[in-house]
């Protein structure tokens, strides 16, 4: 079988960095076209007049952005079955045109399933922008596999 | 009716959202961009998966839910039910309590639970909201708990 991690693997504590994911502005209004058409995520002088102070993603395409770098570089490393839902999400910073994001993902629980062979890790995920400032940090449990017995 | 401010706001007021079905092309499409798991983007590998067939992100179920409150906020009902609301600060309990198939069906809705005055943004006060996407059945299958900040009445 493959070494791949299982639920047994994670310790809390564990930090697994991913990314990085260049924000740009023809993305930022892509998505924001489709699902979260507001004027600060749309136009740049809508944008300076609101709380964002300047034209910045959606939180949900943060949310997104997040998840692909997350796919991309924790969940090949791990016997996982995706996810089930996120605790608690918390926006801090605008993210920007130009940003350059990363995500540190730190184990901080870990419940096996009373019933399969399976567990719930769940993250804190840090999404980081260039100047190391905070921008989003949310929880995400995931399904992970446990060793055969 | 002209934008509510937070003082007009009344807990228990609910909005049902309207109806969205999912498609494949746009659940695979999603996934390649943002979430790209075998059970999102390949309808043969979805199979053999936990899910056992093609299931949307859960991050796309919660970007309908926005897209979805945008259209609500625009549309009213002959006159604009908007709020004047800035952006949020996060939210809450997000559960992905069963999987969302193409061509499915779902309902979304949102109402109002709480709110809270904020000692360090007096000129905004804080909502917080029960939102989800229900099956025909009335089968929850998608929630959370929003939060948003609201212009609060300026003091005359």
């Amino acid at each position: 079988m493959s070494a791949r991690l299982h639920f047994e693997d994670f310790a809390i504590g564990r930090k697994f960095d991913c990314g990085p994911y260049c924000v740009t502005r023809e993305e930022i209004l892509e998505f924001a076209r489709e699902f979260d058409p507001q004027p600060h995520h749309l136009d740049e002088e809508a944008a300076k007049r609101s709380m964002l102070g300047g034209l910045a993603a959606s939180g949900w395409h943060v949310c997104a952005m997040t998840m692909r770098m997350f796919a991309d570089s924790l969940l090949p490393l791990a016997e996982a079955r995706g996810g089930i839902g996120a605790p608690e999400a918390r926006w801090i910073k605008p993210v920007r045109p130009g940003d350059v994001l990363r995500v540190e993902a730190e184990v901080v629980s870990l419940k096996p399933s009373r019933t399969k062979p399976i567990g719930f890790v769940t993250f804190s995920c840090k999404v980081l922008n260039q100047r190391e400032q905070a921008a989003l940090i949310v929880m995400t449990p995931i399904i992970a596999r446990r060793e055969a017995p | 009716m002209s934008p509510q401010y937070w003082e007009d706001v009344k807990i228990g007021a609910r909005r049902e959202l309207g109806d969205y079905v999912f498609t494949e092309e746009e659940i695979i499409r999603f996934g390649r961009k943002y979430d790209p798991q075998p059970f999102h983007i390949d309808p043969k590998a979805a199979k053999d998966s936990l899910f056992g067939g093609l299931i949307a992100s859960g991050w796309h179920t919660a970007a309908v839910w926005m897209k979805l409150v945008v259209a609500d906020r625009a549309r009213g009902d002959g006159e604009p039910q908007e709020l004047r609301a800035g952006v949020s600060p996060g939210f809450e309990d997000m559960q992905w309590l069963k999987p969302v198939r193409p061509g499915v069906r779902l309902f979304f809705s949102t109402e109002v639970t709480a709110k809270r005055e904020l000692g360090s943004r007096p000129e905004f006060g804080l909502v917080y909201t029960r939102n989800e996407a229900r099956l025909q059945s009335g089968e929850v299958v998608f929630r959370f708990t929003g939060k948003g900040f609201v212009q609060r009445r300026p003091k005359s």
